[in-house]
């Protein structure tokens, strides 16, 4: 093993570089899977990296009417993007200088900022399905919101502070912290507000072209070019930072490095790809094992999540979570 | 019984049972969904089953043989006989042209579904909070599985009040009963075999009771919804 030692700075710069060049990546695994599983021969892993190359090159249009919001959305969106990985625990196990800027709930109003970016953008061009996705994703992201408050509540109450970094190493220290019920039940919660996040099946279905069950897809539906290239981008990547602070957070923080040799960060690299595929694989499964429902029932799946992270809150304070 | 900051992990013991005991509640919220009644009487076995796998724990952890039997027992009972006994009992009850066991229940709430769900979040807050102040611990079991088979009680009754079809209101008293047994578990755990099992064959005469009930209702009503009931007045 090489002893090789990285500067922080070149760690804290790569977790950055791992989630926005590896995000197309599992969007084109999790769709290459979901083909697979229903028969297809599916587009190839690579496919979203040439939509995004294609796009790079065409020339961008804006509906008429619409002002300088509209163009800056997608950059906005984007910058907000590439700041959360420099909050959680990518690639390390220690906290790199940048990562205490802000906790999970500073993580979670920079997501939301660049969602709301995106909705204004789509509330400019005057387009009435834009428009419909917006108010529809800001509904829903309103009771949702509530479950991402108790799950916090739970990281809080099992760590004393609600650093992703504590939580990852408090989930790491004994069988008894992953058995636990309010870990598992934080855990479901996230999972499922996840899903509703990055647009999966049980709220919406991801790949579809029907704009009437359209909730994130419709947003980005009058962008071309470059700014529809960046928005795309950022739901990839929006969806793979997600998927790391589950991963990294809660179900699974195992492989991170926990030095800043060369070697165990690149481990730590591969280590964070190998779980994101496979929790992409179970994202596909539950894409084709279950129906979309209906707009008005995704207050019940709300409701379920909900439950989940009550009861994780409830069960800590009783002493038995 | 707070909480402190950072506070230490329960053992893998009490942390597992605490899950599986969550697992009875989270079923019986999942009842609230059903819309079929061939499906609630699916969840009815699997939160017995789930009662009956809390017992063989409690059973191999805390050397206590008897359990064995009363898990084995129990899990015969509620998870296969009742259900089957309750299927039998309700079989051809659907609308005319549907298959059995496909009898419709659905939109037999009073309130919408996640409205429900809200309500019994409120009210198993309740019965956890309350039987917390008590502070009863027990030999055997965490005593968060006691607060939580209370809540199972209480959410059973929040989902027979707000279901208007009579086949919800019975599997709500039989999962009910479920609750019962788990606080049993926590709090009596060596209670004498004999009794457990009176209790045990008294609900399968409950489990007859109400499939007849049922029918005569539907013989008469020709529907499952209690809202025919209403007609009794004086």
């Amino acid at each position: 093993m090489s002893l090789l030692v990285l500067p922080i700075p070149v760690v804290q710069f790569l977790q950055v570089a791992t989630i926005a060049a590896a995000a197309p990546g599992v969007s084109g695994v999790i769709a290459r899977v979901e083909a697979r599983l229903q028969g297809r021969a599916g587009p190839r892993v690579l496919q979203p990296y040439f939509d995004l190359g294609k796009l790079f090159r065409k020339e961008a249009l804006a509906p008429e009417g619409s002002s300088w919001v509209f163009l800056a959305a997608p950059l906005a969106a984007m910058t907000c993007y590439l700041t959360v990985p420099l909050l959680i625990p990518v690639l390390t196990t220690f906290g790199l200088p940048l990562g205490y800027m802000g906790d999970i709930l500073g993580g979670g109003f920079i997501l939301s900022l660049a969602s709301f970016a995106v909705a204004v953008a789509a509330l400019e061009t005057g387009s009435p399905y834009a428009q419909l996705g917006a108010s529809r994703a800001k509904t829903f992201s309103a009771i949702t919101e509530p479950v991402v408050l108790f799950v916090v509540f739970t990281v809080a109450l099992v760590t004393g502070t609600d650093l992703p970094y504590a939580l990852a190493a408090t989930v790491r220290s004994s069988a008894g912290q992953i058995v636990r019920p309010a870990h598992l039940l934080a855990a479901a919660a996230l999972f499922m507000v996840i899903l509703y996040e990055t647009g999966r099946i049980p709220v919406e279905t991801h790949s579809g072209t029907n704009e009437f069950g359209m909730i994130e897809e419709a947003r980005p539906f009058e962008h071309s070019g470059p700014y529809f290239a960046l928005l795309r981008w950022g739901s990839a990547m929006k969806q793979l930072i997600l998927y790391t602070i589950l991963l990294n957070v809660f179900v699974a923080p195992w492989g991170l490095a926990s030095t800043a040799q060369a070697a165990s960060v690149l481990l730590a690299i591969v280590a964070l790809l190998a779980k994101a595929a496979g929790l992409g694989v179970v994202v596909a499964v539950i894409d084709n094992s279950f129906a979309k429902l209906r707009l008005f029932k995704i207050t019940e799946f709300a409701a379920a999540a909900f439950l989940l992270a009550v009861l994780g809150v409830f069960t800590l304070y009783l002493g038995g979570g | 019984m707070l909480a402190t900051a950072g506070a230490a992990a329960p053992s893998v013991f009490s942390g597992g049972a605490t899950v599986i005991a969550v697992g009875v509640l989270l079923i019986e919220f999942w009842m609230m969904r059903q819309a079929l009644l061939r499906d609630q009487v699916r969840l009815y076995a699997a939160q017995s089953a789930l009662i009956s796998v809390l017992a063989v724990v409690v059973a191999a952890a805390r050397h206590l043989p008897d359990l064995y039997v009363l898990a084995g027992l129990s899990f015969a009972l509620k998870a296969v006989i009742v259900p089957i006994v309750l299927r039998r009992l309700l079989r051809g009850l659907g609308a005319r042209g549907t298959s059995p066991g496909w009898t419709d229940i659905a939109g037999s709430g009073a309130l919408s579904l996640a409205s429900t769900v809200l309500i019994a979040i409120v009210v198993a807050a309740f019965g956890f909070f309350s039987v917390a102040a008590l502070g009863i611990q027990s030999p055997v079991l965490p005593a968060t599985a006691l607060e939580i088979s209370v809540a199972v009680v209480l959410v059973a009754f929040v989902l027979m009040i707000m279901r208007r079809d009579v086949a919800s209101q019975a599997i709500g008293f039989l999962s009910l009963e479920n609750g019962v047994s788990l606080t049993a578990l926590v709090v009596a755990a060596g209670l004498p075999l004999i009794l457990e099992v009176v209790f045990l064959f008294d609900l399968l005469v409950v489990a007859v009771v109400f499939g007849l009930l049922i029918r005569v209702h539907h013989g008469r009503a020709e529907s499952l919804s209690t809202a025919d009931l209403t007609s009794l007045r004086g």
